[in-house]
């Protein structure tokens, strides 16, 4: 379960085309990088795949059933989307922040919470690291703290699809690293993970696939290996690279221009 | 999870006080009055109300409706803002900014005008506030929802509009006819009884069952529409629900108290304060606290000059806003405006 098709897509922005005939499958369990340049319509995409925004061509079918088709808190069980622009007003604490995630697990008029919901948000909490910060203020919490504490209410919304808009931006290497460890584990457990990413390398080092957008257009979606060839970023960025490999892993590099 | 049972210990206690103030606050309110009665009269009519008499006359069918109705503005107000607050993400909201008293004021300066008999004022009140409301509504829906923005500017042109309506009114009505249109404006619950308030009731009802529906939505939004789209909420269900109860809410308060300002806008905060950014909670504590506030604040209208009434809108703005002051804009408070 978490099988991402994604069928002669088209987005618009208002009248303009932003991504034209984009086709790929991501299977169970994946992890999928995004990268492209700013404006290419990568938080765009996730938002179609997540069935934000209507393509205005194509389909995106999860596990064979149109996301579109799905009703609001059905489609919350399926697929989840944290977007760069989530924040949490002075005084919440992490639990509630995480708890949130739990919404589409009641009628959406119901106060009440459940046993399940608990337990949920708990092991959420405690995946991430963040157990012993539940009762904090998230204001109090530093950036990566907040990102991490995000992803737990995305796991505590046990969705089989999770997308992730740029979720190690503004984050220290040590952070960043653990956000890409944290991604990792949870599409070791199944759950297939779109995720934006600005470094190319963090990319290369976490992904299974890279998804490049470029020129209005998937560029590539491949293996690191070769989503990140030189000529594929050349076209995607408008300036050249060069590519090595340090112990199996792609690392690519802009060149300085002249 | 001790500290969490702790907070909750804590949380459970607050809502206990709260819910206490509120008949501490209306049984204040039944000693206090125009016509000077002592205390043990009061408690002798409360306790025999079939016995007759002057005092069981005044305390069952002036003081009683009247702090009854107080509670009721107070909770309608707070709640109202409490919602808009939420919706909108902004704590700069009052439950007026939909045009609500806006409308119902020019409406009521136009009856005035008309020579429309006091019976039914509030009543065209009531239609007006509701009406401007859905008018700002509309001119603010974008996609199936509305938009925030939009919301806000519509509601303070078409504010603006409504106001120049009422003075234009007062300048042609002079002194005379002027008083009643200008009594309306402060806000007061003078000679208000039993009748109006079950005439308002129903719609007040309605607009708490929708407040109570939106709240888990409203819950999930505090984190941003990105945030709640994604954990499974109806954005544009929410906005309307939210809408809908509080333009019936305010539109309730209006028909039965005139304007009485600065309780929906600082209620909330203070409800936020006591018992977190939870919306089931701080609406439930909004309601609570505005219903001990207002009768204690109508209490003090009448009793600072008798026989004379302090209009309640004039005595909120001046005792409340000096505490809104140094509650919030201490240097310590002022980056906690929204939330706590």
């Amino acid at each position: 379960m978490g099988h991402v098709a994604l069928r002669g897509l088209r987005l618009s922005a208002g009248a303009r085309t932003l991504l034209e005939g984009v086709t790929f499958d991501a299977l169970p369990g994946e992890l999928i990088a995004i990268v492209g340049p700013n404006g290419a319509g990568k938080t765009t995409l996730l938002r179609a795949i997540a069935g934000f925004v209507a393509p205005a061509r194509g389909d995106v079918l999860l596990d064979g059933v149109a996301v579109e088709a799905l009703g609001t808190r059905a489609r919350a069980r399926a697929v989840t989307l944290i977007g760069s622009d989530a924040a949490a007003p002075a005084g919440t604490a992490v639990r509630e922040v995480v708890a949130t995630g739990r919404f589409a697990y009641r009628p959406w008029w119901d106060w009440s919470t459940t046993q399940d919901d608990a337990l949920a948000v708990e092991s959420a909490l405690e995946r991430v690291g963040l157990a012993a910060f539940a009762e904090r203020d998230f204001d109090t919490l530093s950036s990566g703290e907040r990102q991490r504490a995000w992803l737990a209410l995305a796991l505590a919304q046990n969705a089989r699809l999770v997308l992730l808009d740029e979720p190690t931006s503004h984050l220290d290497p040590r952070y960043a690293q653990e956000m890409l460890r944290l991604m990792r584990g949870i599409a070791r457990d199944g759950t297939t993970a779109f995720v934006v990413l600005h470094d190319l390398n963090e990319a290369a080092a976490i992904a299974d696939r890279v998804a490049v957008l470029g020129d209005g257009a998937l560029l590539a979606f491949a293996p690191p290996a070769h989503a990140l060839a030189p000529e594929v970023l050349q076209r995607a960025f408008g300036v050249a690279f060069e590519r090595d490999t340090v112990a199996g892993v792609t690392r690519v590099f802009p060149l300085a221009s002249a | 999870m001790l500290a969490s049972r702790r907070l909750a210990g804590r949380r459970a206690l607050t809502f206990a006080a709260l819910a206490a103030a509120v008949p501490a606050a209306m049984v204040l309110g039944l000693f206090v009055g125009g016509s000077a009665l002592a205390p043990r009269d009061v408690l002798a009519a409360l306790l025999h109300p079939n016995a007759g008499g002057d005092a069981g006359a005044i305390v069952w069918a002036l003081r009683l409706p009247r702090v009854a109705i107080a509670a009721c503005v107070g909770a309608a107000l707070a709640v109202s803002g409490a919602l808009l607050q939420g919706l909108l993400r902004n704590p700069l909201v009052d439950p007026f900014l939909t045009g609500v008293s806006a409308g119902a004021g020019a409406a009521i300066a136009l009856a005035v005008v008309a020579g429309v008999a006091a019976g039914f004022v509030p009543a065209i009140g009531f239609a007006a506030g509701l009406g401007t409301a859905l008018l700002v509504a509309f001119l603010a829906r974008r996609g199936g929802g509305v938009d925030p923005e939009r919301l806000i500017l519509a509601g303070i042109s078409l504010s603006a509009l409504f106001s120049a309506i009422v003075a234009l009114v007062l300048v042609r009505l002079g002194r005379e006819g002027g008083d009643a249109v200008l009594a309306w404006l402060a806000g007061s619950l003078a000679s208000r009884g039993w009748h109006e308030l079950l005439a308002t009731a129903p719609y007040a009802l309605a607009g708490t069952v929708l407040a109570a529906l939106a709240a888990p939505s409203l819950n999930a939004l505090r984190l941003g529409a990105g945030i709640a789209k994604a954990v499974g909420v109806d954005i544009a269900r929410t906005q309307w629900l939210v809408l809908g109860a509080a333009a019936l809410l305010t539109a309730a308060a209006v028909a039965l108290a005139g304007i009485v300002g600065f309780v929906g806008l600082i209620v909330p905060h203070v409800a936020r304060r006591l018992v977190g950014t939870d919306a089931r909670a701080s609406l439930v504590a909004a309601a609570l606290l505005g219903a001990a506030f207002v009768p204690l604040a109508d209490a003090l209208a009448r009793s600072i000059a008798p026989p004379t009434e302090i209009p309640l809108g004039v005595l909120l703005a001046f005792v409340g806003v000096p505490t809104f002051l140094y509650l919030y804009l201490r240097p310590a408070g002022a980056t906690r405006l929204w939330g706590m």
